[in-house]
C-alpha cells in the first residue's frame, strides 16, 4: 500500500454494543476457554460482578481498524495494554492516530496510537501499532 | 496470596518450551477467528478478493496465533508450570511483531521463553505477580513470522472496579 498519511490523522470504528454471546463466539474461534469470560456462577463465586470479555476479543476488534488503515504487509507491531475490562452491554470505539511518520532512505515508518475506549469514554485498550511501507 | 512462591518462578525464567507444533493456518478457523473479532473483510473469506488485496492468498488477523492454545496444537510436555489460579488471572498485555502476514496454509511451531517474572502490590487486587511469555513462531522452513509476548497477572484477588 502506498496510502499517505500525516500526523493527527485519526480513523475510529464503533463496535457493539458486545454481550455474552460475543465472548462466547470468541472462545470457540480463539480457544481462550477460561471460564471468567462465560460462566456467570463460576465468576460471582471467585467474585466478580459478571462474566467479562477476553482482552484478546477486544484486541481483535481493535485489529480489525489497524487492518484496515494500514494493510497486513505493512504492519509491523501490534501492542495492547488491558487497562480495564469489557463487560456485557459495553459499545466499543476504536481509534487510530497517527503520531509519527519518519521517512527512511528506502522505507517509511508510520506510528499510530491505539485505543479503545467504552460508553463512558473510559480507555480498556491503550496500545501501539508501527506500520512499515 | 500468589499461588506459588517468587524464587520458583523466578528459577523459570529464560527457559525455552516448544508450546505449540503443527499449528496448521486452516481457511474455517481463519473465518471464523476473523467473524469473532467483528472483522469479517472479504480478505478474510474469500481467495480471489484476497489475491486482488495484493495477498499470496487468505490471510489470518493480526491476533490469529491466539489459538495456538487449543489443545490440538499443544505438545504432550506442555510449556511452563507457573501454578495461576484459573479464576485470578488477567492478562495484562500482548504485544505482535510481524516479519510477514500469516497466511492459510502455513503451519507454524511456537517456542516460549519465560523472559521475566515480578511482583507488585496491587491496589484492588493484593499482590500480584506477573509473568511475560515471549513466543516465536516459525513456519515449515523455520523461517520466523511473527513474535507475540503477551503478560499474565495472577492476581491475589478478584479485581474490584472502583473499590480503591
Amino acid at each position: 500500500m502506498s496510502t499517505a498519511y500525516a500526523v493527527g490523522d485519526t480513523f475510529t470504528e464503533t463496535t457493539g454494543p458486545v454481550d455474552r454471546a460475543d465472548f462466547v463466539k470468541y472462545a470457540g474461534a480463539s480457544g481462550d476457554f477460561n471460564r471468567i469470560h462465560y460462566d456467570e456462577p463460576f465468576v460471582t463465586d471467585a467474585g466478580y460482578d459478571s462474566v467479562f470479555g477476553q482482552g484478546m476479543f477486544t484486541a481483535g476488534v481493535a485489529s480489525g481498524l489497524v487492518r484496515e488503515v494500514f494493510g497486513l504487509h505493512a504492519l509491523a507491531e501490534f501492542d495492547t495494554r488491558f487497562v480495564a475490562q469489557v463487560w456485557p452491554g459495553d459499545t466499543l470505539t476504536t481509534t487510530v492516530e497517527i503520531e509519527a511518520i519518519d521517512e527512511g532512505d528506502d522505507e517509511r515508518r508510520i506510528e499510530a496510537s491505539v485505543t479503545v475506549v467504552n460508553q463512558d469514554d473510559e480507555p480498556v485498550i491503550t496500545g501501539n501499532a508501527v506500520a512499515v511501507q | 496470596m500468589p499461588s506459588r512462591p517468587l524464587a520458583e518462578l523466578q528459577a523459570q525464567v529464560g527457559d525455552t518450551h516448544r508450546t505449540a507444533t503443527d499449528l496448521a493456518i486452516e481457511r474455517g478457523k481463519v473465518a471464523e477467528f476473523a467473524r469473532a473479532i467483528h472483522d469479517p473483510a472479504d480478505i478474510y473469506l474469500d481467495e480471489t478478493a484476497a489475491k486482488e488485496a495484493g495477498y499470496e492468498t487468505i490471510p489470518a488477523p493480526p491476533t490469529f496465533t491466539r489459538t495456538a492454545e487449543f489443545p490440538r496444537y499443544v505438545p504432550d510436555d506442555e510449556g511452563f508450570d507457573l501454578g495461576f489460579d484459573p479464576a485470578r488471572v488477567i492478562h495484562g498485555e500482548q504485544a505482535y511483531e510481524y516479519e510477514r502476514p500469516l497466511y492459510v496454509g502455513d503451519t507454524l511451531t511456537g517456542d516460549t521463553t519465560l523472559t521475566d517474572v515480578y511482583q507488585r502490590d496491587g491496589e484492588g487486587g493484593g499482590t500480584m505477580t506477573f509473568a511475560v511469555l515471549e513466543t516465536a513462531f516459525t513456519d515449515e522452513s523455520g523461517e520466523l513470522v511473527l513474535t507475540a509476548t503477551g503478560t499474565s497477572i495472577e492476581t491475589g484477588q478478584a479485581i474490584s472496579e472502583g473499590d480503591e
